[in-house]
């Protein structure tokens, strides 16, 4: 059984559908990334298979606990790590005071262990705390109770890009440890970098699961030269060459196709400036999932559950 | 169990330590005032007030010290200033949690939410406490110092007797609190529900055929001044409080059950 499955999870508002008919299966020991861009129903996801949220229909269980059955969710959450994409605390209080608070509902065995790696100043007021310190702390608490399944709602936004280096490796290591981590971003870079597997949310609907490398090979790259007008007109022409789009003197594209006929094709063009880099998240769709985002996927969409 | 009772309450204690010095300053200003002036002056006072307001705050008897204490502080601070601060304080509770996105965090807990509700409202108990300890001995001290008498007991009853209405006080405040979104319409709603109630339960005593609205106010069935004056109370009128309360915080509990957050 998977620690974290959803069955045709639905939850609507209303005025927005958040999630619709989502199904997915995270397995024990993986790290799940849960990506999608603003406002595609990522933290929908999350607060409901926390039980903050009734879902419309569908069901999800965690830790084998159904969210509609409170009791069973108690228990499952002493095995529940969980930081939110904003963090509250109680503004008067020191990061101390905090924790202790945390440790006192949940344990905190690992506490001391933490505030080596992750530093937020704790004798002090939360109300003096920059956004990576709040983050830090919020990393501490979700982490401090040595729970076996970690969710987590874009953990590493504020966090400067060393301790992001750090909070990658931390979450490899607890990986490693056989903890299970599921997190949400909206960040391709950031999920490929430590993630096993990737659902991709969009509009509320899980439009991909994969796992990163293959998605990453069908993502493409992102290419964006100087070059002649000659040059242009005959590398748009290339096998793997999609959504071109032309600016003052050069062009950019996303290039699927095999790198070698690249280089060899830029090789014969008089090229002022290159950059190849991973294509932004949105890009990723449009190729990936239909050129205007919005018709059928170019793939199949495999739902595990 | 009553972790949250604990951190709550200690984020509590200096708001409530400032609180109780400043209503044991106000006591004590009102009885060295009450030393100052002829008690016969009061008497005149009282008649030429319009009965209505006389029933308002209590101050058909306010040429004695027990007449005095119980309009200028049981009915004037207790039964409004402290009735609206519970009802205020509560409602402020969970709506700011939820507004602040603490709540998330909280709801993380292996902890129910009906117990988390509780144990919020529970941290009620820190000034429900020491208010009535502090200023209910600062006020006897004070009494006896200006060489006036009070009877201890009625002065006791008259706090024991503020608790059940305090309590319903701050149980309209949570369910204000898991009702809405946002702290600052829960307080003012709370502020201005307490206002109102009281002050439409003190003008429709007198008007017959309105004057069942009087009964929905919890500020009919806490009536300070006849029980320091000769300690007469209707214990009816406590139960009425009490069930009240039980009431409210049933209430509360199931909206915030089934609510989303």
């Amino acid at each position: 059984m998977g620690v974290i499955e959803l069955d045709g999870l639905t939850k609507d508002y209303g005025d927005v559908l958040a999630n619709d008919d989502v199904s997915f299966t995270v397995e024990t020991g993986e790290i799940f990334g849960y990506l999608g861009p603003n406002g595609a129903g990522k933290t929908t996801t999350i607060r409901t298979l926390l039980g903050l949220l009734e879902p419309t229909s569908g069901t999800a269980t965690v830790l084998g606990a159904d969210v509609h059955d409170e009791d069973a969710l108690i228990d499952a959450k002493q095995r529940i790590g969980y930081l939110p994409a904003h963090l509250g605390f109680n503004e008067e209080v020191t990061g101390a005071d905090v924790l202790d608070y945390h440790a006192s509902v949940k344990s905190g065995d690992r506490r001391d262990e933490l505030l080596e790696i992750f530093t937020p100043p704790v004798e002090r007021p939360i109300r003096e705390y920059s956004s990576g310190n709040k983050r830090m702390l919020g990393i501490i608490q979700a982490f401090m109770h040595d729970p076996e399944l970690v969710i987590m709602d874009e953990p590493t936004s504020g966090l400067d890009p060393l301790k992001q280096e750090e909070f990658n490796e931390f979450a490899r290591d607890e990986c490693e440890r056989g903890k299970t981590l599921f997190f949400s971003s909206h960040v391709l870079s950031e999920v490929r970098r430590i993630c096993d597997r990737i659902g991709i949310l969009r509009d509320g609907k899980l439009v991909g699961l994969e796992d990163v490398e293959t998605l990453m090979e069908q993502g493409g790259k992102h290419v964006r030269l100087r070059t002649t007008d000659e040059a242009r007109t005959e590398l748009t022409a290339l096998d793997g060459v999609n959504d071109v789009q032309t600016f003052a003197d050069g062009i950019q594209f996303i290039y699927t196709g095999e790198y070698n006929t690249l280089l060899r094709e830029l090789a014969t063009h008089d090229v002022h400036e290159i950059d190849i880099s991973e294509p932004p998240l949105e890009d990723v769709f449009m190729h990936y999932y239909g050129v205007d985002g919005e018709g059928e996927p170019n793939q199949e969409v495999q739902s595990d559950a | 169990m009553l972790e949250t009772t604990r951190y709550e309450t200690s984020r509590r204690l200096r708001g409530t330590v400032i609180l109780t010095i400043g209503v044991s300053l106000y006591v004590s200003f009102i009885v060295w005032y009450f030393s100052l002036v002829d008690a016969s002056a009061y008497a005149q006072i009282a008649e030429s007030v319009p009965p209505a307001m006389r029933e308002a705050f209590g101050i058909q008897t306010i040429g004695t010290i027990e007449g005095w204490l119980g309009g200028q502080i049981y009915t004037f601070v207790w039964l409004v200033g402290l009735g609206i601060y519970f009802a205020y304080s509560a409602a402020g509770k969970v709506a700011s949690d939820i507004e602040n996105d603490r709540m998330d965090l909280l709801l993380s807990f292996p902890v129910s939410r009906s117990q988390l509700l509780l144990e919020k409202f529970a941290s009620m108990v820190l000034p429900l406490v020491l208010l009535n300890v502090v200023v209910g001995g600062v006020t006897y001290g004070l009494v006896v110092a200006i060489g006036e008498t009070v009877d201890p007991m009625h002065l006791v009853l008259a706090h024991l007797l503020s608790i059940p209405y305090l309590l319903v006080c701050a149980a309209i405040g949570t369910v204000l609190s898991v009702l809405v979104n946002r702290a600052a319409v829960a307080e003012r709603a709370a502020i201005g529900l307490m206002f109102v109630l009281w002050l439409v339960e003190s003008a429709v005593g007198a008007a017959e055929e309105f004057s069942w609205i009087q009964y929905i106010s919890p500020t009919h069935y806490y009536s300070p001044t006849p029980v320091l004056i000769d300690g007469t109370y209707e214990i009816m009128d406590a139960g009425i409080l009490l069930a009240g309360f039980l009431g409210l915080l049933i209430v509360s509990q199931v909206l915030f059950q089934r609510r989303d957050i």
